[in-house]
């Protein structure tokens, strides 16, 4: 028996056990009572969100640090720490404004030199923040509460780079923190966001803790993802480490904690069966998964080879392997943006619907296909990358293609998708990731979709068409202007397969239900969350 | 003896020296790059590059051995690459957890170990010599996380007698400290009885075959005294042995316990540091077991002299 057909007969166990009618333990929490006891998709090695960009880093930075603005559900930049914002007609100065009474955590005031400086640091290691200080002419504070933004040219994307939640996101600390080097860690988590980190408590691996800020002061409109008011109704928020799925159930299902960010989809029936805990989707906009091939080296630098996967590829054969029978979770995706967000299109997208193993021969045998084995790189640490790679072994020798599958973990995947050398060399043809959908609603922060060669994500795809798109994304007047774009970059980068989307999927959260205003979102919203 | 004791402990720092040069270099050699999985999934390579240098990654090798190796002999085992914290501080963060989980699983194993196979060897041939076989190989098949989910299905879950999950410091009450270890010590718990009772069965089916042993009985000596007073001393080095070889059993036993029952000790740790790539702390790990290790194999040479009195040093 392997571990995951024992974790399901144990969730079959645990099954029965719920709908038996057996004893669940309601352990006595005491002062746990006020304190939620929260799992996170990953342990908090880290704690400095513009160092590592890791999302769990990213969670955790949100209650800590605020950001100027912040995106809302409807993927609209709103007002946070700012007071308001003008724009010159020419549209090359941003005059911003701090909202007053903004502390951070020791108890110094929030001033716009702590703004500037933080923005500075974001800039160096955001792609969007690389874009503005590309054309910036002048960033400066002009009093207490106030900074200036000078540019060469407009950036209509402006809120947009100040709001989004794609890491790293413009968190702003105070000044002497923010003056580290970007690519140093910082060593004083102080930010002035809703909770303040207890830095003495912190194990990492096993526990971080957060306790309320008492001089936050929240917006008054209702809060909506980042944005609007952010009231911590909790004093104090653990988050507790558990690597182990089943580990995770069980600590669930007996109430040792309250909120568990991402369960197994095996142990997902066991969840659902408790009479104590809710299941809901977690984050709506979900993940992209992905294979990327290298551009720069034979078969794949061939079109007609990476044209020939896509046309033969099964988005299901992927989505199943990592999600199972659940419907509801998985979609097939003939494009490469979020489905449900207002940009979404899948113009030009028919060869990721066509399923044909023998057009896609027929395309291999004109690509003149010399028998190059594919190096196909895959992370076993992480389920979802080895069930994909399993699924494209079997994809490329169904169309004729020799495969050369490489079983390992992801730090060596990191590792070896830098290298540009070709696959017989230490170089790679294939390696598997995905995509958070948050990150691809559109070209702003979606770098897997850049094609500019060299400077290309891992793969290094040379197509002039998509960043023809990408440009005129970010330089449209309005949504149509964008829509557009869209389609066009859409198309252009299906037709030069710049990488291979294997379709859209999403996942559970679980919480007890003495948890009270749980919200389905990119990351997990603890304010307006209460335990009862 | 006491000449022997600092010999013993002088002669460990060559080959922890060895070690750490061994560890370091494999870790160079083996692919992977901290500096990927720190600049996350998204990183240009650019900026990877970038985190290597600040890291001090792109260093030839033998700069930054010897670098690592001098901070070592002042008793500074680095900074974790991760999470920018002192080594020895992780290391102390979660030496209790271990240690307490090494020591409880080792007092219940031989303490059910030592009596199952001293019974099983004198009832040899019975069932209860067979059910003690049954047990034995029942230990060494299942694997440990099948068995730690099965204990905590039943004991944290359906019975609610202690938790699922987490540690508590001893110095936080000894109850509570037992409660959370109990679950795991008898899931790792349950290799090392089923080796130590087949080495005990076997050894004591030896010693019991002896001519002394039947002159004893023959003199009329009560079965306890032979089996407790004049067999088990007799069987005792293989065993005493054995319990020492298993601490490293222990050691990587751990690591999937510390994982199933979320404790935050020093497998776990190792674990992390492993698949992140961060050398400073599995270099930092390694040496500690190293010397853990070390040390045990000189306490079971002295205990030799103790059950043994024609074993001199």
């Amino acid at each position: 028996m392997d571990r995951r057909n024992f974790l399901k007969t144990a969730a079959g166990t645990g099954v029965l056990a719920a709908t038996g009618g057996l004893a669940m333990p309601a352990l006595s929490q005491g002062a746990a009572a006020k304190t939620l006891r929260f799992v996170p998709q990953a342990n908090l090695a880290n704690f400095d969100p513009i160092w590592g960009t890791q999302y769990v880093v990213r969670n955790a930075a949100a209650l800590v640090w605020d950001t100027l603005y912040g995106i809302d559900s409807k993927f609209q930049p709103q007002r946070q720490m700012v007071e308001g914002e003008e724009v010159s007609s020419d549209g090359l100065t941003w005059t911003f404004k701090l909202r007053p009474g903004l502390k951070f955590h020791d108890g110094t005031p929030v001033l716009a030199k702590d703004v500037v400086q933080s923005l500075k640091r974001w800039q160096a290691r955001d792609p969007m923040g690389l874009m503005i200080k590309a054309i910036e002419n002048d960033l400066s504070a002009v009093d207490d509460r106030s900074w200036k933004w000078q540019l060469k040219q407009p950036f209509p994307k402006m809120l947009l780079a100040l709001a989004k939640n794609n890491a790293p996101c413009s968190f702003i600390m105070p000044e002497r923190i923010a003056k580290t080097d970007p690519f140093t860690q910082i060593t004083e988590y102080v930010g002035s966001g809703p909770m303040k980190f207890a830095r003495s408590e912190w194990v990492p691996g096993a526990k971080a803790a957060f306790e309320k800020f008492a001089d936050y002061v929240p917006r008054s409109e209702p809060a909506d993802w980042l944005a609007g008011g952010k009231k911590m109704l909790i004093d104090r928020i653990e988050w507790v480490i558990i690597p182990d799925a089943a580990t995770a159930a069980a600590a669930l299902q007996s109430g040792e904690v309250d909120w568990w960010e991402t369960p197994l989809s095996d142990l997902v029936p066991v969840l659902k069966a408790h009479k104590d805990i809710n299941v809901d989707i977690g984050d709506p906009l979900g993940n992209i998964g992905a294979f990327r091939m290298n551009h720069l080296h034979p078969p794949f630098n061939n079109l007609k080879v990476r044209q020939a996967v896509l046309t033969a590829m099964n988005q299901e054969d992927f989505m199943r392997s990592i999600v199972g029978d659940d419907d509801k979770l998985w979609k097939p995706l003939p494009g490469f943006f979020t489905p449900g967000t207002p940009l979404y299109t899948e113009a030009g997208g028919d060869m990721l619907k066509m399923k044909n193993v023998a057009a896609a021969k027929k395309l291999i045998a004109e690509s003149g296909y010399n028998g190059e084995p594919v190096v196909c790189v895959v992370a076993q640490d992480m389920s979802a990358t080895k069930s994909m790679g399993d699924v494209t072994a079997e994809l490329l020798k169904s169309i004729g293609l020799k495969v050369d599958f490489v079983a390992t973990d992801w730090g060596t995947v990191g590792a070896r998708r830098a290298q540009k050398t070709p696959p017989s060399q230490g170089g790679w043809s294939m390696f598997h990731t995905w995509h958070a959908g948050a990150d691809c609603i559109n070209p702003s922060s979606y770098t897997a979709i850049r094609a500019n060669g060299d400077k290309a994500w891992f793969g290094w795809p040379d197509v002039p068409a998509v960043e023809t798109e990408v440009t005129n994304w970010f330089n449209a007047k309005d949504q149509a202007e964008e829509k557009a774009a869209m389609d066009r970059l859409n198309k252009a980068a299906v037709e030069n397969v710049v990488y291979a989307p294997t379709g859209f999927y999403l996942g559970y959260q679980a919480w007890r239900k003495n948890v009270t205003g749980v919200t389905s979102g990119p990351l997990p919203f603890f304010w307006n969350v209460a335990k009862g | 003896m006491l000449a022997f004791i600092i010999r013993r402990i002088i002669t460990t720092i060559p080959v922890m020296a060895f070690v750490a040069l061994f560890v370091f270099s494999l870790l160079y050699i083996a692919p992977g790059d901290p500096a990927a999985v720190i600049a996350g999934d998204q990183a240009s390579p650019a900026d990877v590059e970038r985190i290597r240098q600040s890291l001090g990654l792109d260093r030839p090798y033998l700069v930054r051995f010897g670098e690592w190796f001098f901070r070592v002999l002042q008793g500074d085992l680095g900074t974790s690459i991760f999470t920018s914290l002192p080594v020895t501080q992780l290391i102390a963060q979660r030496i209790e957890p271990t240690l307490s989980l090494m020591v409880l699983t080792l007092i219940l194993a031989v303490s059910i170990a030592v009596p199952l196979g001293v019974v099983a060897a004198w009832k040899a041939g019975t069932w209860v010599d067979r059910a003690v076989v049954g047990f034995a190989v029942f230990g060494f098949s299942v694997p440990v996380f099948v068995i730690g989910y099965l204990l905590a299905y039943v004991f944290a879950l359906k019975l609610d007698w202690v938790p699922v999950q987490g540690y508590t410091p001893i110095a936080q009450g000894i109850w509570p400290w037992f409660k959370n270890l109990i679950l795991p010590s008898i899931t790792l718990g349950t290799v090392y009885i089923a080796l130590i009772a087949r080495i005990t069965r076997a050894t004591m089916l030896e010693v019991l075959q002896q001519d002394y042993v039947r002159t004893a009985q023959a003199k009329g000596v009560s079965n306890r005294d032979v089996l407790f007073l004049h067999s088990l001393k007799n069987a005792a080095v293989p065993v005493v042995t054995i319990i020492g070889i298993g601490v490293a059993l222990l050691i990587g036993g751990a690591v999937v316990t510390e994982s199933v029952f979320a404790i935050p000790g020093l497998g776990r740790l190792t674990l992390d540091a492993i698949l992140r790539r961060d050398y400073p702390v599995i270099q930092g790990v390694v040496l500690i077991f190293s010397f853990v290790y070390v040390l045990v194999n000189l306490a079971v040479d002295l205990i030799y002299t103790l059950v043994d009195p024609r074993i001199r040093y």
